[in-house]
């Protein structure tokens, strides 16, 4: 990209779908780390993820994060490949430690004959 | 500071007059770095936030409405503080 | 020439799906309640559905996402983990409902206890769903659903009074009962805008990687698809019209229903439209139970899919085991399918808007539709169907009470 993009963080960024560089919808995006704000030139500097993250998000997100497991996943800004209406990563879903949900549940449906 | 904690923070002058609440918060996104340029006020700022799109505009982003980041005092959990004589553009 | 073929196969499978338990009750009864005059509510429910379902279709085309992203990524996380929950609800219901009317058919046509004919309906859905390819449960259960049709042969040899049915299709109100009259309006529209139906199709058109390319195919999906669904509709309505209203029979059992194909027909009657009932109610099952589990899946940002093997999407797939498990706990209680159909339909309007304005919100959004963005005409209908869906949301549970649930 040559000339800068614009973006609207609530609306184009927060809430959309993490993709890895395979492809695997791995999680959204749940929060934003920025940093500089005091010194008046904030910026993202990470995307947060992960059920403990839902307790900024509000009195459903609070319920939501004590019900639910899980860990904070926090992936620097620099592993953004690209943006559209999903958010793409450089890496796998495995080298980011995201979507570990499905690795759990994939032990009990290997369970299962015919999965 | 998390994105979710300025999001809906009300925004004010200097001397307390009320520009809104910040509905979003608007951004320029380079291939290094994504810096927060404003914050998007007002009712204006929630039909963007909803996505409705006025038909000038193209892409993501709407000129109006947009307090720039260089106005911004002060922002934290109790608001977000601008220079007195801001008016959202 | 294959393309047409394949058109052809989606949209007959499409039929027979397009018709669950919630169409069968509420046109039913409403034909039995008032004849003929509410037929032009299906007309407009049929066509708030096909603009609905081709927005999505054309959200999916373009953006490749389906449209639970869109509700998360809108509403935020709150009021969209609130529109999941209530979707999930609702989900439930509905699946709990259609679990019990594949039960009730199969007690008819075999004489089996309801309770063991449960386990087996359900047994019997998830094996489909675990073993065979997903192309092959459409297709079996979308001819099976086709067998609906012999109520439209039924109809006609009822003989209506085609001139009171024709008036039927004139928007109109009726002279007498007319709180139960809306009751059952409200109960038509909600039968036939059901948002499972859209998840659903929007989440199959993003798996079957449908590109702009296919915004045409889309178009004709919808119309034929849906319409035809709607004249299914209308066979209901018209039999129940001629046959039950006169004779006084308000029709509480799946049984009845039938009736209204074998007085006509026969025995061969009876036959098609127990088959037909079982396979329409039977996969339109696997439609919700998949929904519920696409809802869950794409509000938390999982992997899912119904192509996929169950291992490539492990959490989707739980989900949608979870809800097969939790709709037999729900039918198990012995509650009556038709009285929880009517529940479901009627919380499914309640939850209409939260479905509907996302779509319309994203279909309208120039960076995620870049030029297939909504036309004057789709927005212009859109808008319509809102206030309509919005009227009829705030409604449907006064309605629902002050009617007594249409008992009047």
């Amino acid at each position: 990209m040559s000339s800068p993009e614009e973006l609207d963080l609530g609306l184009g960024l927060l809430d959309h779908q993490l993709v890895d560089s395979e492809g695997r919808r791995c999680g959204n995006v749940d929060d934003l780390e920025l940093e500089g704000v005091r010194e008046g030139s904030p910026r993202v500097v990470a995307i947060l993820v992960g059920p403990p993250v839902w307790r900024g998000r509000g009195r459903l997100g609070r319920l939501a994060a004590w019900l639910a497991p899980g860990q904070t996943v926090r992936i620097p800004w620099e592993e953004v490949e690209a943006i559209d209406s999903a958010v793409h990563l450089k890496r796998t879903s495995q080298e980011l430690r995201l979507g570990r949900g499905d690795d759990r549940a994939r032990r009990w449906v290997d369970w299962i004959p015919g999965s | 500071m998390r994105a979710s904690e300025l999001l809906n923070l009300e925004v004010r002058t200097e001397s307390g007059q009320r520009l809104g609440r910040a509905h979003d918060l608007r951004a320029e996104l380079t291939t290094r770095s994504l810096k927060v340029t404003g914050i998007c006020v007002g009712t204006r700022g929630l039909l963007e936030r909803l996505g409705i799109r006025s038909p000038e505009s193209s892409g993501r982003a709407h000129a109006h409405d947009v307090v720039p980041w260089s106005a911004v005092l002060r922002a934290d959990r109790r608001g977000i503080v601008v220079r007195d004589g801001t008016k959202p553009k | 020439m294959k393309k047409i073929f394949q058109i052809a196969l989606g949209i007959l499978a499409a039929i027979g799906g397009f018709v669950d338990i919630g169409d069968l009750v509420f046109n039913v009864q409403a034909g039995a309640k008032f004849g003929y005059e509410l037929l032009w509510v299906v007309v407009v429910g049929v066509v708030g559905i096909i603009v609905y379902s081709e927005m999505c279709g054309r959200v999916a085309a373009v953006s490749k996402r389906p449209v639970f992203d869109a509700i998360r990524e809108r509403l935020g996380f709150g009021v969209g983990l609130g529109a999941l929950i209530a979707s999930e609800i609702v989900n439930l219901m509905t699946l709990a409902a259609e679990v019990g009317g594949v039960a009730l058919v199969l007690q008819l046509l075999s004489g089996l206890p309801y309770r063991v004919l449960i386990l087996v309906g359900i047994a019997g859905l998830a094996v489909a769903i675990w073993v065979a390819p997903f192309d092959w449960i459409e297709r079996i259960f979308g001819y099976g659903g086709l067998a609906l049709l012999v109520f439209a042969v039924g109809a006609v040899k009822l003989h209506p009074d085609w001139g009171s049915v024709s008036h039927g299709f004139v928007p109109h109100v009726s002279s007498s009962d007319k709180l139960v009259y809306a009751y059952f309006a409200v109960g038509l529209l909600g039968a036939a805008m059901t948002p499972y139906e859209v998840y659903f199709y929007s989440s199959g058109a993003v798996e079957e990687g449908w590109t702009p390319k296919d915004i045409g195919l889309n178009r004709a999906n919808s119309m034929i698809g849906y319409g035809l669904g709607g004249f299914l509709s209308f066979a209901l309505m018209i039999t129940a019209g001629a046959l039950f209203l006169p004779l006084g029979i308000e029709p509480e059992l799946i049984g009845t229903v039938a009736l209204g194909a074998q007085v006509p027909l026969g025995a061969i009657g009876l036959l098609l439209a127990l088959v037909g009932i079982l396979f329409a109610v039977g996969g339109a099952a696997i439609d919700t139970c998949f929904s519920g589990a696409y809802n869950l899946a794409q509000f938390f940002g999982w992997e899912w899919g119904k192509y996929r093997r169950p291992s490539g999407a492990p959490r989707f797939t739980l989900a949608w085991l979870a809800l097969l498990g939790l709709a037999l706990l729900v039918i198990m209680s012995g509650i009556d399918p038709v009285l929880l159909t009517e529940y479901a339909v009627i919380f499914s309007v309640v939850a209409l808007p939260l479905t509907y304005i996302p779509i319309l919100l994203v279909a309208n959004d120039r960076s995620y539709m870049g030029r297939y963005v909504n036309g004057r005409l789709a927005n212009a209908l859109g808008l319509f169907y809102l206030v309509v869906i919005g009227l009829v949301a705030l409604s449907a549970i006064p309605l629902m009470i002050l009617t007594n649930q249409g008992q009047g």
